[in-house]
């Protein structure tokens, strides 16, 4: 079983995992680790965005407000504020952010867990 | 006097019967049960008032049972299930009567018919609670733990002195619709108000809903900021102040969620969020709004509690929950991962999930009453909410980068609650009739309309879309080992910096004023020493015989003015 190992934090190391020992559903889904078809995966998004803002053409929507009439108003809106959000949200960082210790040293740390329940030793065996 | 058994009863007994039974499977099986017996009590009530008796000429009521209370009850009962099977494992005994007596006072506040029962509950949530965050036994939970429970403790006085001027003003204890005007009915929305989380007095939240347990937090996140969702919807449905609150506290808790690494707090944020939904449905106030209210409080309080159970089992497998120090879980923890997509879909109201069938009663009572501005914060915080609870969280901890992180997949009773609560979120999502007769008044809303759906499906898409543009082109922030300053840096920074500096400003003056005065008393000492001293000039004037003949005189006075 374990070998002795320190197991603080920050102790995992990236190993490569043998595909064979990861439960069925997560080898099934190993393909996301390819650059290739996490691309796909956006291109596919692309697609859809694309659609579902053609598809305002093939419904009468129904609204409370005129400017829902708009072409493909959700989409945009959407996507102009998200992106907004973000900006802002990164910029408030500069006057926000502090150390992690800024309140009390080891202020946000998680209590020391028994190792038994961590089960972290699958990748050590 | 007692002719219903109120459920509160049954969850102070089975906090009785949990403490004196060994931990262990027996102890877990009584603990799910309870919720269970009280669910089955709730779900049976008849509408009106029982448990009613006058003490000290006032009028409680223990039972004020309508539909309004219990939808409320019902989801708390759930919740409270769901949380206990997520906690089996636990052999805890101070987190499992804690869990039971906090549910249990909750579900009594919700049935309060007045004020004092009101109050005694919702001390009784403040109390319970903080011991799930005590019970983490790191120093840092001590210390939050302490200023979670002055929020709350404050919280409850400030209530507590409401009912008492608004008794003196009205005669009425009555926990029923209140018009804010009066210095009373001030202090009580107050008190609902720090409940609640509104902006300003909402840091307590974030702040330790994070500190708690694994399964501590699961349980916090249900009730404590619903049961103040209902008191107001019970107090304050109309006041349109709180169209304005809840519009801000739907809008302020996304952009601190973008850049917040600990990843419970980024949901603790997004609870925020979502309770400015609801509070916005109660500050409207139509029949729609407040069936909006009731229904988002019922779906969130299932998919959010799904979220924490996730992050959760990641936290109790990794012994991290920072978004930093994760990634790629799904190799080894893909049941785990579909759940958390599943409650990330429901919070962002995907079609077919509960968000959707709930949030949009509350976008529609706005449009409807046409607080257009309203409408349209409620718009983009319903995408940023997708942003930082629907993509962020699944993302960081499941994908991203490879932590090389291979912990196992969570033990099976964390992932029997979370499959129960993700089919509930599926279940009402897809076929929200049941969930709709429960709403508080009637209904007739079809929220599967096409342009519903698809201007629905266009919001999320392209805030999936600005998400993955913004994170290809590297413009997103990324997850950083960091806190972020909010409310609570006024008392835990600026207030003991205040106080210091006011301390050190007395003590000087103090310093100063008191060598400089006791300078002057020494003086003054040694010169009236040197006079009056024994050795001084006027201590020779000072025969004790004098004083005997002058004390004869005034005596002699005395008594001649006797006779006189």
């Amino acid at each position: 079983m374990a070998q002795t190992h320190d197991h603080t934090k920050d102790e995992f190391d990236i190993v490569e995992t043998d595909p064979a020992k990861l439960p069925a559903l997560g080898r099934s889904m190993l393909f996301l680790d390819k650059k290739k078809n996490v691309d796909r995966i956006v291109y596919g998004l692309y697609v859809v965005c694309a659609l579902l803002v053609i598809a305002d053409i093939a419904y009468k929507k129904k609204t409370y407000f005129s400017i829902e009439y708009f072409f493909g108003f959700y989409g945009w809106y959407g996507f102009i504020m998200c992106a907004l959000l973000v900006v802002c949200a990164k910029a408030m960082r500069t006057f926000l952010m502090r150390d992690e210790s800024y309140y009390a040293p080891y202020d946000v740390e998680a209590e020391d867990y028994p190792e038994d329940q961590l089960d972290r030793s699958s990748i050590h065996d | 006097m007692i002719d219903v058994v109120p459920p509160f009863i049954v969850y102070i007994l089975g906090a009785f019967v949990v403490a004196n039974t060994p931990a262990g499977i027996l102890r877990s099986a009584v603990l799910c049960l309870i919720p269970l017996i009280g669910g089955a009590l709730v779900w049976n009530l008849e509408v009106g008032t029982f448990g009613q008796f006058t003490a000290y000429g006032l009028d409680i009521v223990l039972l004020r049972v309508d539909k309004l209370s219990i939808i409320f009850a019902l989801i708390f009962s759930l919740a409270g299930f769901l949380a206990m099977l997520y906690a089996w494992h636990i052999k805890d005994t101070i987190q499992q009567v804690a869990a039971l007596l906090y549910s249990g006072s909750a579900i009594g506040a919700v049935f309060a018919g007045d004020l004092i029962t009101l109050f005694v509950f919702w001390e009784g949530t403040a109390i319970a609670s903080v011991f799930l965050i005590w019970a983490r036994r790191t120093e840092g939970a001590y210390h939050t733990g302490m200023r979670y429970l002055i929020m709350q403790i404050a919280s409850g006085v400030i209530l507590i002195a409401g009912a008492a001027l608004y008794y003196r003003d009205t005669g009425s204890i009555a926990f029923e619709q209140m018009t804010l005007g009066s210095l009373g009915t001030w202090l009580i929305f107050l008190a609902f108000g720090i409940k609640c989380a509104f902006p300003l007095l909402h840091n307590w939240l974030q702040d330790a809903y994070p500190a708690a347990t694994v399964t501590g937090t699961v349980v916090l996140s249900a009730f404590t900021t619903k049961l103040a969702v209902y008191a107001l919807a019970r107090s304050f449905p109309g006041t349109e102040l709180l169209i304005y609150i809840g519009a801000i506290m739907t809008l302020f808790p996304i952009f601190y969620a973008v850049i917040e690494n600990d990843l419970r707090r980024v949901l603790a944020y997004s609870l925020n969020n979502q309770l400015g939904f609801m509070v916005v449905g109660v500050g409207i106030g139509t029949e729609l709004a407040l069936n909006g209210t009731a229904a988002h409080a019922f779906a969130h309080i299932l998919y959010k509690a799904l979220l924490f159970m996730s992050v959760g089992a990641v936290l109790f497998r990794t012994g991290t929950a920072k978004g930093s120090d994760l990634g790629g879980l799904y190799k080894t923890m893909p049941l785990t991962m579909i759940f958390c997509v599943v409650g990330a879909a429901s919070i962002s109201a995907f079609p077919l999930f509960s968000g959707f069938v709930s949030k949009s009663l509350i976008l529609s009572a706005a449009g409807k009453e046409h607080y257009w501005v309203i409408w349209a914060i409620l718009l983009f915080a319903s995408a940023g909410v997708f942003h930082h609870s629907g993509i962020k969280i699944p993302y960081f901890v499941f994908f991203a980068h490879d932590s090389g992180k291979r912990p196992k997949e969570a033990p099976w009773n964390m992932l029997l609650a979370m499959f129960i609560t993700a089919a509930l979120c599926i279940g009402i999502g897809s076929y929200p009739a049941p969930l709709y007769a429960l709403l508080p008044y009637e209904i007739k809303y079809e929220p599967y309309t096409t342009s519903h759906v698809i201007t629905q499906l266009q919001l999320l898409f392209f805030s999936a879309l600005a998400f993955t543009v913004l994170m290809r082109t590297g413009i997103y922030p990324p997850e950083l080992r960091s806190v972020n300053l909010d409310s609570d840096w006024t008392y835990r920074k600026a207030g003991p910096a205040v106080l210091g500096w006011l301390t050190w400003v007395i003590s000087s003056l103090w310093t100063g004023f008191k060598a400089l005065s006791l300078d002057k008393l020494w003086k003054l000492t040694e010169g009236l020493y040197k006079t009056h001293g024994p050795e001084g000039r006027m201590a020779r004037v000072w025969p004790t015989g004098s004083m005997v003949l002058w004390l004869a005189v005034i005596l002699a006075a005395a008594l001649l003015v006797n006779f006189i």
